[in-house]
């Protein structure tokens, strides 16, 4: 991971945000977007999040853990849970964290 | 006005944490945090980048997870119209949840009146910017300190769950994250972490193929929409 490389990174997480934060209201002030991309737009986010979260909690270095032993899934189902049941976004940080440290650190 | 920033405050304080703790520099955390400004785009890149995924990738996965911006944009722009391009690329930086929110809110209800409105949305949106910043470099300089195995960075994945589980509450956008996790897994042997690009692409469809079947379905029965 080279210095260049993370600077270069972080110069395209830059452009994505301004890109997407300020095409319309620069360029695009009337203009109409069509339905497939409206409906494209609504569930990319969400979809793009999940892509990232789910092999995040399932893999450990480099390998596949689906077992019981695999305390960050373990934490993140309880995040699920816990999001479900209060709606609440600091509950769910601290929640799943309470729950993988007892499972962890004990 | 204030009133969100204890919880903008919590969060930009996990992501400068997440962001340390899982292996970027401080040099590093802080410039994206200062200049990209997108706790959720931040959180998704980071295993991106420390994978060595391609710059290209990492610009992509960062501009899907900002799409909602894209649709932010579409509804504050007839509120913006009377202002130069240069101030209208500025009020599209600033945008963010709270302050759509915010600003949409009032603006319907007329207060503050609509000449105001460019004044009340850089309020609400400095409040949130500030709150971000200073927790998420406080965060980013108190990581070193915090030991390794307390597995803070999972706080950070933490929070993205807590963005996903309320945009699941209808069945295509359901379906979608569930292909879209699925795929993801089954495609994570991809050269260049691709099969992140696989699950988004997979979950769109998905997502896309079961909405239009249901307004088909619900066509033919003549039932109204």
């Amino acid at each position: 991971m080279s210095e260049a490389y993370v600077w270069g990174a972080i110069a395209g997480i830059v452009f994505a945000t301004i890109l997407t934060r300020s095409a319309l209201l620069v360029v695009g002030l009337h203009a109409r977007l069509p339905k497939a991309v409206e409906a494209a737009l609504r569930y990319a986010p969400a979809c793009a999040l999940t892509a990232v979260i789910v092999p995040d909690l399932l893999y450990q270095g480099g390998e596949l853990r689906l077992a019981l032993d695999n305390y960050r899934l373990l934490a993140g189902l309880a995040g699920i849970a816990i999001f479900a049941a209060f709606r609440s976004t600091m509950g769910t940080i601290i929640g799943g964290m309470i729950v993988f440290w007892l499972l962890a650190l004990t | 006005m204030l009133g969100p920033a204890p919880g903008v405050f919590a969060w930009g304080l996990v992501t400068g944490i997440a962001m340390v703790k899982s292996g970027l520099s401080v040099p590093h955390a802080l410039g994206l945090s200062l200049a990209a400004y997108a706790g959720s785009a931040q959180l998704a890149a980071l295993p991106l980048i420390l994978a060595g995924a391609p710059l290209w990738l990492i610009t992509v996965t960062a501009l899907v997870v900002n799409l909602r911006f894209v649709v932010y944009s579409a509804l504050i722009r007839e509120y913006f119209r009377g202002q130069s391009t240069w101030r209208r690329l500025w009020l599209g930086y600033m945008i963010g949840d709270i302050t759509l929110v915010q600003f949409m809110t009032r603006m319907k209800r007329q207060d503050p009146p609509m000449q105001h409105g460019v004044a009340y949305y850089v309020g609400s949106a400095a409040c949130n910017w500030l709150a971000w910043q200073i927790s998420s470099i406080l965060g980013i300089l108190t990581a070193g300190s915090i030991p390794q195995r307390w597995g803070l960075e999972l706080a950070g994945t933490l929070a993205l769950i807590a963005l996903v589980v309320p945009l699941c509450a209808q069945l295509p956008a359901l379906a979608g994250v569930i292909v879209a996790g699925i795929v993801a897994v089954l495609a994570h042997g991809l050269p260049l972490k691709l099969g992140m690009l696989a699950g988004v692409i997979a979950g769109i469809s998905a997502a896309m193929w079961i909405e239009s079947s249901r307004a088909s379905t619900s066509g033919r029965s003549g039932a109204p929409s």
